[in-house]
């Protein structure tokens, strides 16, 4: 079977589960079926079809898991939103077909994504530019500065600001990572490069914790700071850039928790929000409450119990950053153990596709891409049950919110092209023969997977 | 660079690993206790949009319903404390007692028959609510039971000897539905402790009451006829224990039944001794004294001490009612019932009937025999003997003119205070319909303090 039809295969779950999944929730509401209860699970169907006949089009040997994985998370992701309000999932209707086109443009825009390395300054500089804006002109919600208003729509800058930072990480580091492993001095037997090449680092260092200060938002300041340390690791082989990096934000992020109340307040509600169950501590307490209330198989699609007598959610956000306590209730642990593992799956499929690229570029455009949408599922994943401290950042392809998805359907354009490379083909016009397989077509490109070494690694990833 | 990428899919592998052992903590380990969390207002809010069943007397009055505000629906008590001691409460923050906790599953529509009708109602289009009580309870013997008994503490139980069917019970103090998530603190630590239901669950020496007892097994086994005749000298020594009688009378020769009339302690002691430690516990086991009500609602069992533990000094003081003899006011109205019934003890019963919102009957109460402890010949030997007390012994203050009623005084000694007045009673004596049980804590003498509120519930039962 080749790679195109079992993503085929792979997007049915999906439908199904939208078709069904929606039926149910319409039937519970409507307490009579009816056969426009399927109207929601056909479009999606006609969506991600288009979406796959592009993808088959534009990038045809790429990875043919990935967009599966977002079918089934978006279409869970809009289903839970249209059981927390009906209007808001409308709204997500049309995220999704303006991420689809997005997603089409960046397929076919970027398809010699190599490109990229030569405006890595221009892009570096919107990245920051992106942040800065938010830094000015957002405004407060859930005591995050996450948002600036464009005429009536909200946008959340820095879900692109971490694509534009991708790129140009992983471009910087393919020109300088040669300079970051010469070693000059040894310091207690460890190799240590010279200190000016950690100068730019220290420079984002700054930003991260600028990010902190300004946006007054711990989790875009340690997504932004963890992917980069993952980069610099993946592209130096040194450890000793993590323990560095890792003490440096420590240390700053020590230093803002003594100077910000509002980052002791995130710790402490953290730590023990059975202190203020009211208060400070509500919406995890509440979200505490709608994973045990799903338990092991959930209440059932429809069952959960969201809304308060007001009509408005219990828990306060539950349709961006505490979708997934949603999730929990009516799914239960089944059905949350499967969100889970679909996003490590996202990061194992993410990551294959850099261990099976050529060009070091190409390996941390990948490795940076995923590990920015991983670090930031765990993230907010983490926050939702308590395993770390809450922050407001959504859930990828399944949170609301138009700039998430955008951003995420362009950072899997961009992994399905570098995808594409990596397995041999050239990201062909819509022209090329669409029978040619996979294997066939990996055999003849250029440099042609490379050492088998690299490969056997790859498939054990 | 391979091995690096490879390093930070375990990193990755180990983060989510960490997240699915948190979810299961979260949502199976640590569930149970998070779900019954004091915070936890989840499943009642749930409960709070189904509306719960009413609850209504025989006669038609709403005991309990519902007010509606928003979509909940809350609990409302229109009759305020009239029958709180065994209705309940079904309180947000304090959960449920009586009856709205022994029929929790009827009144929020969750019993397995319900369950099939809600979802016939969910295909149907009907909203779903919970299913009807409607009890035994008339409401206006109810009323007069509350008057009677006053600001008093103490408890009536009043009910129809034929069936077992409860149709007044009260107890004082008692505490208002209405206020209770307010009260709640001053209830719980009020030490005339008006949370507890006194009729079912107070225990009491129940004194020259469980005279009624003896004389029945006395006579059943034929120890004694109503004629046989007695000395009484003021005293009477049983096994080294001293019986006297009440203020130290002294009533010289009478018969059996004068000895009932004018409760003379040294003949039932007497008599007690002659049937035995053996056949006086059968006879109140059989009376139902020792076991809890059979009712949802439960009760305390009282107790009538182990024979084997009984020497003669306590078997003649057990046969006044003193000692280690404990009752509850609902046990006295059953073996008065017994005797007023033939000498078949009915199980008792507040639930006449189970009905969903569209009325239909979904469960009706079964008048059901207990036991039959003494023939009817016994019964009628006992309740003549009881038409005597009113007429002209201890508990002339519980006569009604025009009707015959037949009753018991009981003033049992406690320690440190004043006796508890008793008194039990039915009418009329020649068919009964009402049997009463009265008990006023430290209320004195049984027919000073007991019998007028009897005579009172008497009245309202037999004028309905």
């Amino acid at each position: 079977m080749t790679s195109r039809s079992k993503e085929l295969l792979f997007l049915l779950p999906a439908m199904l589960l939208t078709t069904i999944g929606f039926a149910i929730v319409f039937v519970r509401q409507a307490e009579a079926f009816e056969l426009s209860s399927l109207a929601p699970g056909a479009a999606f169907l006609g969506l991600f079809g288009l979406l796959h006949v592009a993808r088959r089009l534009v990038v045809p040997a790429a990875d043919p898991y990935l967009l599966p994985i977002t079918a089934l998370l978006s279409s869970l992701g809009i289903l839970m939103i249209y059981r927390a309000d009906p209007r808001l999932a409308a709204q997500q209707a049309v995220w999704l077909v303006v991420g689809s086109v997005a997603f089409v443009i960046v397929l076919v825009g970027l398809r010699r994504f190599e490109r990229l390395r030569e405006y890595k300054y221009l892009i570096g500089l919107g990245g920051i530019a992106l942040l800065v804006l938010t830094m000015v002109a957002g405004r407060e919600v859930y005591g995050a500065r996450l948002w600036i208003r464009v005429g009536p729509v909200g946008f959340q800058p820095p879900e692109f600001a971490k694509l534009f930072l991708v790129v140009f990480f992983a471009a910087y580091l393919d020109q300088v990572r040669e300079m970051l492993t010469v070693s000059t001095r040894r310091f207690l037997g460890v190799a240590l490069p010279p200190l000016r090449h950690l100068g730019p680092l220290i420079t984002v260092w700054g930003l991260s914790l600028a990010l902190m200060i300004f946006l007054k938002d711990l989790g875009t300041s340690l997504l932004f700071f963890g992917t980069l340390l993952a980069l610099i690791y993946v592209a130096t082989a040194r450890f000793f850039y993590v323990v560095v990096g890792t003490g440096l934000f420590a240390a700053g992020a020590s230093v803002l928790y003594q100077i910000f109340p509002h980052v002791q307040l995130r710790v402490g509600i953290w730590l023990d929000p059975w202190q203020d169950p009211l208060g400070g501590g509500y919406q995890i307490v509440q979200s505490l409450f709608a994973f045990a209330a799903g338990g092991l198989f959930g209440r059932g699609l429809g069952e959960g119990y969201l809304h308060l007598a007001s009509g408005s959610t219990i828990i306060p956000a539950l349709e961006t950053d505490f979708i997934f306590s949603a999730i929990g209730e009516e799914l239960g642990l089944v059905g949350a153990v499967a969100i889970v593992l679909l996003y490590l799956v996202f990061v194992q499929r993410g990551l294959r596709v850099a261990l099976r690229s050529h060009d070091d570029f190409a390996r941390l455009l990948a490795t940076g891409l995923t590990a920015v949408f991983g670090l930031q599922a765990f993230l907010i994943l983490g926050g939702v049950t308590k395993l770390i401290p809450l922050t407001g950042i959504t859930l990828p392809f399944v949170s609301y919110g138009g700039s998430s998805i955008v951003s995420n359907f362009c950072l899997l354009a961009l992994l399905l092209v570098v995808s594409e490379r990596a397995a041999g083909g050239d990201g062909r016009g819509s022209g090329g023969p669409a029978g040619a397989g996979a294997g066939t077509r990996v055999g003849s490109g250029a440099g042609a997977r490379a050492g088998l070494t690299v490969d056997g690694r790859a498939e054990s990833v | 660079m391979e091995r690096q990428i490879q390093k930070l899919f375990w990193f990755f592998a180990v983060l989510f690993l960490a997240l699915i052992a948190q979810l299961s903590y979260v949502q199976v380990w640590a569930a149970p206790e998070l779900r019954t969390h004091a915070n936890n207002t989840r499943a009642v809010e749930r409960e709070m949009r189904v509306e719960r069943g009413s609850v209504v007397s025989s006669d038609g009055v709403l005991l309990a319903g519902n007010r509606k505000e928003g979509v909940y629906f809350l609990r409302d008590y229109p009759e305020g404390a009239l029958v709180s001691p065994w209705l309940g409460y079904s309180s947000l923050r304090y959960g449920r007692s009586g009856l709205e906790r022994a029929y929790n599953l009827e009144l929020a529509g969750e019993t397995d028959a319900l369950v099939v009708r809600s979802y016939i109602d969910l295909l149907t289009g009907r909203p779903h609510r919970g299913a009807d009580l409607v009890l035994t309870i008339d409401s206006r013997v109810q009323r007069a039971a509350v008057d009677a008994l006053g600001g008093a503490a103490g408890a009536v139980v009043a009910l129809d000897p034929r069936t077992g069917a409860v149709l007044a019970m009260t107890s004082s103090p008692r505490f208002d539905p209405r206020t209770l998530d307010d009260d709640w603190a001053s209830l719980i630590e009020d030490e005339s402790r008006p949370l507890v239901d006194r009729a079912v669950q107070g225990l009491y020496p129940p004194g020259s009451v469980f005279k009624l007892v003896v004389a029945a097994a006395g006579l059943e086994e034929g120890v004694v006829t109503p004629g046989t005749m007695f000395e009484d000298e003021g005293s009477w020594l049983a096994g080294g224990y001293r019986v006297s009688n009440n203020d130290g009378k002294v009533f010289g020769q009478h018969d059996f039944a004068e000895a009932l009339t004018r409760s003379v302690n040294t003949t039932f002691a007497k008599v007690g001794v002659d049937l035995g430690a053996d056949t006086l516990a059968r006879y109140a086991a059989d009376f139902g004294i020792g076991s809890a009500p059979s009712w949802r609602l439960g009760g305390a069992s009282g107790s009538f001490p182990a024979p084997a533990g009984l020497d003669t000094a306590h078997v003649a003081q057990a046969s006044f009612g003193q000692g280690e003899v404990l009752v509850t006011p609902l046990q006295m109205a059953l073996v008065t019932a017994g005797i007023a019934n033939g000498g078949t003890v009915m199980a008792p019963y507040l639930v006449a009937e189970v009905r969903d919102y569209s009325q239909t009957v979904l469960e009706k109460a079964d008048p059901t025999r207990v036991n039959s402890p003494i023939s009817e010949a016994t019964a009628g030997e006992v309740r003549d003997m009881m038409v005597q007390v009113v007429e002209r012994g201890t508990g002339t203050a519980a006569a009604i003119s025009g009707v015959e009623v037949a009753g018991k005084t009981g003033t049992a000694q406690v320690e440190g205070g004043a006796s508890h007045a008793w008194f039990v009673g039915f009418a009329p004596a020649d068919d009964p319909v009402i049997v009463v049980a009265v008990l006023v804590e430290h209320g004195g003498s049984g027919g000073g303090t007991a019998a007028p509120i009897a005579r009172a519930v008497l009245r309202a039962a037999l004028e309905r």
